[in-house]
């Protein structure tokens, strides 16, 4: 009796005195807290001579653009500023900033020399912590070149801020469309991620299909319908020369993709009426069938670490996802749910699967873990189709179609939470977009 | 009877004569104009029509004259304005001088105030006086009462009830073996024959009221004592068989221990008194904090990152934005922490800008603050 009295006594000092006295700092937890972009003050840019006017300008407002554009952050405008940025290595009245609430600030200079250079440099400062985030940094280049700098102080920046890297200095290849619906003039194009800087690779003589970029973003790989079959073409970027990779009279070869090492390409064969997946060493042209089903498999896409493959396969019935390995073997189902899933693309982190899926009459743009699960739709529409990741692996652009006669092709992007759809500037219709790699 | 219907009868019918025959649905005929026309011929209509002019269309459109340049222009030999005779000034008459007020009446002088060198003698106001309040208060005698009376009145026998019921007669059975209850032994009742009154009572010497307890002297601190080397237990002791470990008593034992380590405050923890701090003042805080927690611009892998900052603050509830540190971190790599850190910082430094909302007497609980950032409910899925 005594002992369960002396019990119950205990438990009850045992709830009651951590409530009663405290002992050390006071220690909360916070377990919610708010998703909003991130509110930054980016003034133009200094100019350090009369020749870097425009540049300090044009610079900033890229910059500002690239930060923007990710939805993470959020420009406060200048006519809100207090204090100004006139010279660069001018002490920060943080308190002005703080006033506007603005939690980064970059500060920038831009210097043009004799012979044509440009030097970028730029600050970014952590306004409540009264700090610098991390060093200065500058990049030099050519004034042709101004919006790759801009870019590369975006990444920087964004990569200070959010911790994971940025993806404003690198390009997109694409399928540019002119023309009605039912006589469209499809060639190639290559631009910045931003729209900018189009230059057309191809003419518009023969339909090409899904370009892909290799790892080093120096090579695109592509299908043409050149021979009157799809067959499968390498560009180099820089002289536009290219040329088909092997394939036996008749067969039909499209949807290549690089594996990450750059020498070997992946891509579907059709042979005898039958579709599956081969792997060929580019150099030597020397090919590996890696499937065998009387089923159509296509669209594959590497692991990050070249170990896996993902595709589509309709070997069930319905066109599903499915990965084996590099070498081929038993594929292993990953989509289950309602609808049909293609177009798998394997993101650079190696976490999740991009796919197109087409459930009730709309299609969407989603990802998966690679094992399948936890599937999310990021977007809805008519048509959506044919994903690429950015090559931090946090956004996803692709193919949106509308309806119609007059429907035409656009590119849109879009976070890999399901936020920040936006449309890309495009000359005309674009379609089957591929991201690069960042540039060097 | 019938007289008031034939009255009504001849009234209707005159009323249907008088309606057809005194022309209440004859309409007076409508006035109409009568215009004369005249027919005429085709060649007549022509020759009448032939005499209107149609307006010729013309595409030619006369441009207007080109203005002529000014080196044409004739040279005008402009004569300068004849300059007006400026106007003579207007005299006006100054304006007559204010009149001057007159010399107020002098104030009547004051009084001169009476002042003493001497101050004066302030009587000393009354003492009160003190008068002890007693410990005791006399207890109020009862009045005397009458001496019972030493014998009992007998109680009066019982009303007598007859019953329904028909009892037997019992008949005693002498060889009937008697059965008695046990009952318990003790003492007889006490009983007496007198009665004491409270008039009889002596006063009791016990207080029947208490006094106030004084507040309990400050306890002095306590001398620092050397530790000492813990002596052997005696070697008897030790040959005593031992006791079998009481399991319970242990946990007991061990849960105080625990319960009073933990909520003993220790002199080292700073002296932490006052009030311990509400589930209340801590979710304010907590929600203050985490309003200005902004997690939309970190990384997937900062969103699995778990940190702790430790803050300490001012008086006033801000805090020390140099004193803000990571504590430690779970779940990510060290940048990833440290973006998880910064966005953190941010937070509370953005809004404790104007000072949580925390209690100032209990200032020295919250002086130091240890707060966990954990993104779970946060991250992407």
């Amino acid at each position: 009796m005594m002992t369960r009295v002396l019990t119950l006594l205990a438990a009850l000092l045992v709830f009651a005195l951590p409530a009663a006295a405290q002992t050390g700092p006071l220690r909360i937890e916070i377990t919610e807290g708010v998703i909003e972009p991130l509110p930054f003050a980016n003034p133009d840019f200094v100019a350090e001579n009369a020749a870097a006017a425009d540049l300090a300008r044009q610079i900033a407002r890229v910059v500002s653009e690239d930060l923007t554009g990710t939805g993470l952050f959020r420009e406060i405008p200048a006519s809100a500023f207090i204090s100004q940025i006139t010279s660069f290595n001018s002490p920060v009245q943080f308190s002005d900033w703080r006033a506007i609430n603005a939690q980064a600030l970059i500060s920038g200079a831009v210097s043009v020399g004799g012979d044509g250079s440009v030097a970028v440099k730029f600050r970014l400062y952590d306004v409540f912590a009264g700090q610098e985030l991390g060093d200065g940094l500058q990049f030099n280049g050519t004034q042709a070149g101004w919006r790759r700098i801009a870019h590369k102080v975006a990444d920087a920046v964004y990569s200070r801020i959010t911790g994971e890297g940025g993806y404003f200095d690198s390009r997109v290849v694409y399928v540019a469309e002119t023309g009605p619906k039912d006589d469209r003039r499809k060639r190639l194009a290559i631009m910045d991620y931003d729209g900018a800087n189009v230059q057309y690779l191809t003419d518009s003589n023969a339909i090409v299909l899904a370009p892909r970029f290799s790892p080093t973003g120096d090579r695109i790989l592509f299908t043409s319908y050149e021979s009157g079959f799809p067959r499968i073409y390498v560009m180099d970027v820089a002289s536009v020369g290219r040329r088909a990779l092997p394939t036996l009279e008749g067969d039909m070869s499209f949807a290549p993709r690089f594996a990450p090492d750059g020498n070997t390409v992946v891509y579907s064969l059709t042979t005898g009426g039958n579709t599956d997946i081969y792997r060929m060493d580019i150099n030597s042209g020397a090919a590996t069938r890696l499937t065998s089903t009387p089923s159509i498999e296509t669209a594959p896409s590497f692991s990050p670490d070249g170990s896996r493959i993902v595709f589509e396969s309709d070997r069930s019935g319905t066109q599903q996802l499915y990965i084996m390995g590099a070498q081929g073997g038993e594929p292993q189902r990953i989509s289950f749910g309602q609808g049909r899933y293609g177009t798998p693309v394997w993101s650079p982190r190696g976490d999740l699967i991009a796919f197109t899926k087409q459930s009730k009459g709309r299609f969407h743009i989603g990802v998966m873990r690679t094992d399948g699960s936890e599937e999310r739709l990021l977007t809805a529409s008519f048509l959506d189709e044919g994903p690429t990741w950015s090559p931090n692996g946090r956004v996803i652009m692709f193919t949106r179609e509308t309806q119609g006669e007059t429907g035409a092709a656009s590119l849109y992007s879009v976070d890999i939470s399901g936020r920040n759809l936006r449309q890309i500037r495009t000359e005309g219709g674009a379609s089957d977009p591929a991201w690069s790699p960042l540039q060097r | 009877m019938r007289i008031g219907y034939y009255i009504s009868g001849a009234g209707h019918v005159l009323l249907i004569l008088w309606v057809f025959f005194g022309g209440m649905f004859n309409t007076p005929p409508q006035s109409f104009e009568v215009t004369e026309v005249s027919v005429i011929s085709g060649a007549e209509f022509e020759a009448m029509m032939a005499g209107v002019q149609t307006p010729e269309v013309t595409t030619d459109v006369a441009m207007p004259a080109p203005e002529l340049p000014a080196e044409v222009a004739p040279p005008v030999e402009s004569q300068p304005d004849p300059t007006p005779p400026p106007a003579e000034p207007q005299v006006t008459e100054a304006p007559p001088a204010d009149p001057v007020p007159q010399q107020p009446d002098p104030l009547p002088q004051q009084a001169e105030a009476e002042v003493s060198d001497e101050a004066p003698l302030i009587a000393p106001p009354p003492q009160e006086e003190v008068v002890l309040a007693p410990n005791t208060s006399d207890r109020p005698v009862p009045r005397p009462a009458e001496r019972v009376a030493p014998e009992p009145v007998a109680a009066p026998e019982p009303d007598t009830q007859v019953s329904d019921a028909v009892t037997e007669e019992v008949v005693i059975d002498d060889t009937a073996e008697v059965v008695r209850e046990e009952t318990e032994g003790g003492a007889p009742e006490e009983a007496t024959t007198r009665i004491v009154t409270e008039a009889m009572e002596e006063p009791s010497a016990a207080p029947t009221t208490s006094v106030r307890p004084r507040t309990r002297p400050a306890r002095p601190e306590p001398a620092p004592v050397a530790e000492t080397p813990r002596e052997p237990a005696p070697q008897q002791q030790a040959q005593q068989p031992a006791p079998q470990p009481d399991q319970t008593a242990d946990a007991v034992n061990d849960a105080l221990r625990q319960a009073l380590e933990g909520g003993a405050a220790s002199p080292a923890a700073g002296g932490q008194s006052g009030p311990p701090i509400t589930s209340g003042e801590r979710d304010a805080l907590r929600v203050a904090v985490q309003q200005c927690w902004n997690v939309g611009s970190l990384s997937s892998e900062a969103l699995r990152t778990t940190v702790v900052v430790g803050v300490s603050m001012t008086e006033d509830g801000r805090p020390m934005n140099d004193s803000l540190r990571m504590l430690g971190y779970d779940g990510g790599s060290e940048a990833a922490a440290r973006q998880a850190f910064e966005s953190a910082r941010r937070a509370i430094i953005r809004c404790g800008a104007n000072g949580f909302n925390l209690p100032r007497d209990k200032y020295a609980q919250w002086r130091e603050i240890e707060m966990t950032f954990n993104p779970e409910n946060m991250r992407i899925r």
